[in-house]
C-alpha cells in the first residue's frame, strides 16, 4: 500500500491541512509550491516535505548546489526553466526518487550535468531545450530508463548523440531541432523501437544514410524540414509505421520511383519548397491514408502520377510540370476528391470527372485546353469554382455546365470563345470571360439571376448588365423594376459590377470593336 | 533589461496588447483578456500548450490537438493526460486497446 499517499493531501483527500510555505511562494493544500518570477537566486527554504510540484522558473539561479532538494522525496515536477544556471552539482538532485518531470529549458548549460541525473530513475520528461549544449556524454541518460520524452532542441549539438540513446528503448519522442547537425550516420537511433516522434528540423542536414532510421519501427513522425538534404531520404523505408512526413524546405531535386512504398500508412507529406524537377510516377502509390498531396514546380514531371489506392485523397495539386494529359480513370480512384488544382501543365484534352462527385473546386488555368465536352463537369452537383482561364477553349458544349447547380464563380478568361452556354449556371455570382476578342455578342442576363460580377471582353456588353442610360458607375446599387407577368412590381435592389464599364469614350454601341 | 514598462522576459509591448515579442529562446502566450489578447512570455507554454521553436525566435505557444491531453509534445503527441486515462503512443485512453495491458504505476497501455 503507498502510505506517503495517505499522508499527500488533497491527492488522497486526507483532511485539510493548513499549507506552510515559504515566502517567496504562493503554495496551495494538493503539495504544490509557485515560487517562478520572484527574482530568487537560491532555492527558497520553508516548503512542505510533501511537495509534489515545485516551480522555480524564471528566477535568477546561476547553480545547484549538492542536496539542495533533499527535502523533497515526494517531488514529481520540478521546473528549473529560464534560470541563468550554468552549474549543477553532481549531487544536487539527490533523493528525488518519484521525480517525473524536470524543466531545464531556457538556461545557461553546455553540456548535460549527466551525473546529476544518474538517480532519477522514475523520470519521464526531461527539457533541456534552449541551453548551449554542444556536447552530450554518453552516460547522460544511463540511468533514466523511465525516460519517455527528451528536448535537446535549440543548443548547439554538431551530431547527432547516438551514444547516449544507445539505452534509451521506452523513449517515445526526441526533438533535435534547431541544433546544427549536418549528418546521420547509418543506426543512428537503432534501439529507439518505442520512439513516436522525432524532430530534425532547422539543422543542416546535407547527407543522411541509406540506414539511419533502422530501428525506429514504431515511427509516426518524422520531421527533416529547413534542412540542406539534396537527395530524397530513402532511408524511410525503414519507417513501416509513418504517417506524417516532413521534408519541405530543402534542396531535393527528385522523388523516385515507390518513393514510399514502404510507408503505407502516410497521412500527410509535407514536401514543398523543393527545387524538384521530377517525381517518379509510381512515388504515391498505394497510400490509402493520405489526404493532401501538392507538388508544384516539379518542372520535368510529364507523367500523370499513379494514385491507385491512394483512393482518400481530398485534396490534389499538381502545377508547374511538363503533365499533358490526365488518365481517363482517375476519378475511379478519387472518390472523395474536393479539390483538384492542375493549374500551369500542359494539358490538352480534359476527361470526364463524373466519378468525383465531391469536387468543390477545380483550376486547370494555363493549360493549353481547347474544348469542354458534354460530360467533362456532368455530375459535379457540389462543385462551387471552376478555373478554366488562360487556356484555348474555342468551343463549350451548350449542355456543360448543366448540371453545376452549386457553381458560383467560373473563370473563362483568356480564352478563345465566342459563346458561352448559360443553361445551369442558376447560382453563379461571379463570371469572367475578359480576354476573349472574338466573344463580341450582346451577353444576356437572362439565365444568371444570381449574378454579381462579370468581366466581358468589350465595354458595350455591359450595357445588358448595368442600364447604360444612368452612364454612372456600374459598381453604383441601381433598382430595376421586374415585371412579373402582370402581377405587384417587385422591386430588387441588385449590387452588379461590370468591367470593362462603359463610359463617355465607351458608348455602349459598338463602334469599330474594342476602343480601350 | 527590457524597457521598463514591458512584462519580464518582454523585450517590445505595448500597453493595450502586452508584450508583442519576447526576448531570445522564451515562447509568446497569447492570454485571453475578455475581447483583448495580452501577449506574455514564458520559458514553458500552460497547460494544454507546447512550445514551437524556429530559428527567427518567435517562438510560440501552440495548441494541442489531443482529446484529453494536458501536456504534449507535439501537436499530435500527449506527454501527460488527464487524470484517470492511460497513454498509448502518444494518445489518451479511458481503457486501453484490445490487443494492450495496463501498467497502472506509469498509466500506460503497454
Amino acid at each position: 500500500i503507498c502510505l506517503w499517499c495517505f499522508l499527500r493531501p488533497g491527492a488522497a483527500g486526507q483532511g485539510q491541512s493548513t499549507a506552510v510555505c515559504s515566502p517567496s511562494c504562493s503554495c496551495d493544500e494538493d503539495g504544490g509550491a509557485d515560487c517562478s518570477g520572484r527574482g530568487l537566486t537560491t532555492v527558497p527554504t520553508g516548503l512542505r516535505a510533501f511537495t509534489y510540484y515545485l516551480d522555480l522558473s524564471m528566477n535568477n539561479i546561476t547553480e545547484l548546489p549538492a542536496y539542495v532538494f533533499k527535502n523533497f522525496p515526494y517531488l514529481e515536477e520540478l521546473r528549473l526553466a529560464g534560470n541563468d544556471l550554468s552549474f549543477i552539482h553532481p549531487e544536487a538532485l539527490s533523493g528525488l526518487h518519484q521525480l517525473k518531470v524536470l524543466m531545464l529549458q531556457n538556461n545557461q548549460l553546455k553540456t548535460v550535468p549527466s551525473a546529476a541525473l544518474k538517480n532519477l530513475h522514475s523520470l519521464q520528461s526531461l527539457r533541456l531545450d534552449a541551453n548551449h549544449i554542444t556536447t552530450v556524454p554518453d552516460d547522460s541518460f544511463e540511468g533514466l530508463q523511465q525516460l519517455r520524452h527528451l528536448w535537446l532542441d535549440d543548443n548547439n549539438l554538431t551530431e547527432v548523440p547516438i551514444g547516449s540513446l544507445r539505452h534509451q528503448a521506452n523513449l517515445q519522442a526526441l526533438t533535435l531541432a534547431l541544433n546544427r547537425i549536418s549528418y546521420i550516420p547509418d543506426n543512428a537511433f537503432a534501439n529507439l523501437t518505442s520512439l513516436v516522434v522525432l524532430h530534425l528540423h532547422n539543422n543542416r542536414i546535407k547527407e543522411i544514410g541509406d540506414n539511419c532510421f533502422a530501428g525506429l519501427v514504431n515511427l509516426e513522425t518524422l520531421d527533416l524540414n529547413f534542412n540542406n538534404l539534396m537527395v530524397f531520404p530513402k532511408a524511410i523505408e525503414a519507417l513501416p509505421k509513418l504517417k506524417e512526413l516532413g521534408f519541405h524546405s530543402n534542396d531535393i531535386a527528385s522523388i523516385p520511383e515507390g518513393a514510399f512504398h514502404n510507408n503505407p500508412l502516410l497521412r500527410t507529406i509535407h514536401l514543398y519548397d523543393n527545387p524538384l524537377s521530377f517525381v517518379g510516377a509510381s512515388a504515391f502509390q498505394n497510400l490509402s491514408d493520405l489526404h493532401s498531396l501538392m507538388l508544384r514546380g516539379a518542372s520535368m514531371m510529364q507523367d500523370f502520377p499513379i494514385l491507385t489506392w491512394t483512393n482518400n485523397l481530398e485534396s490534389l495539386t499538381l502545377s508547374g510540370t511538363k503533365i499533358s494529359s490526365i488518365p481517363a480513370d482517375l476519378c475511379e480512384d478519387l472518390k472523395l476528391l474536393r479539390t483538384l488544382d492542375l493549374s500551369y501543365n500542359e494539358i490538352k484534352e480534359l476527361p470526364s470527372f463524373q466519378g468525383c462527385v465531391q469536387l468543390q473546386e477545380i483550376s486547370f488555368q494555363h493549360n493549353h485546353i481547347q474544348q469542354i465536352d458534354r460530360d467533362t463537369f456532368q455530375g459535379l452537383s457540389s462543385l462551387r469554382l471552376l478555373d478554366l482561364s488562360r487556356n484555348e477553349i474555342r468551343v463549350i458544349h451548350r449542355d456543360a455546365f448543366l448540371t453545376l447547380t452549386a457553381l458560383t464563380n467560373l473563370d473563362l478568361s483568356m480564352n478563345s470563345l465566342t459563346v458561352i452556354p448559360t443553361t445551369g449556371l442558376s447560382v453563379l455570382s461571379q463570371l469572367k470571360l475578359s480576354g476573349n476578342p472574338q466573344m463580341k455578342n450582346v451577353l444576356t442576363a437572362k439565365n444568371l439571376p444570381k449574378l454579381r460580377s462579370i468581366s466581358v471582353p468589350y465595354a458595350y456588353q455591359c450595357c445588358a448588365f448595368v442600364g447604360c442610360d444612368s452612364m454612372t458607375s456600374s459598381s453604383e446599387e441601381n433598382d430595376v423594376k421586374k415585371s412579373t407577368g402582370g402581377e405587384d412590381v417587385e422591386r430588387i435592389s441588385m449590387i452588379m459590377h461590370c468591367s470593362p464599364s462603359p463610359g463617355a469614350f465607351k458608348p455602349c454601341e459598338h463602334l469599330l470593336g474594342n476602343w480601350m | 533589461e527590457g524597457p521598463p514598462s514591458c512584462p519580464k522576459g518582454c523585450e517590445r509591448c505595448s500597453e493595450f496588447n502586452g508584450c508583442i515579442k519576447c526576448k531570445p529562446k522564451l515562447f509568446i502566450f497569447l492570454e485571453r483578456n475578455d475581447i483583448r489578447q495580452i501577449g506574455v512570455c514564458l520559458a514553458s507554454c500552460p497547460m494544454g500548450y507546447f512550445g514551437m521553436r524556429n530559428p527567427e525566435g518567435n517562438n510560440r505557444c501552440t495548441q494541442c490537438k489531443i482529446d484529453n491531453c494536458e501536456a504534449c509534445f507535439n501537436r499530435n503527441f500527449c506527454t501527460k493526460c488527464k487524470e484517470g486515462l492511460y497513454s498509448h503512443s502518444g494518445r489518451c485512453y479511458v481503457s486501453c486497446p484490445p490487443d494492450q495491458r495496463t501498467a497502472n504505476d506509469t498509466m500506460e497501455c503497454v
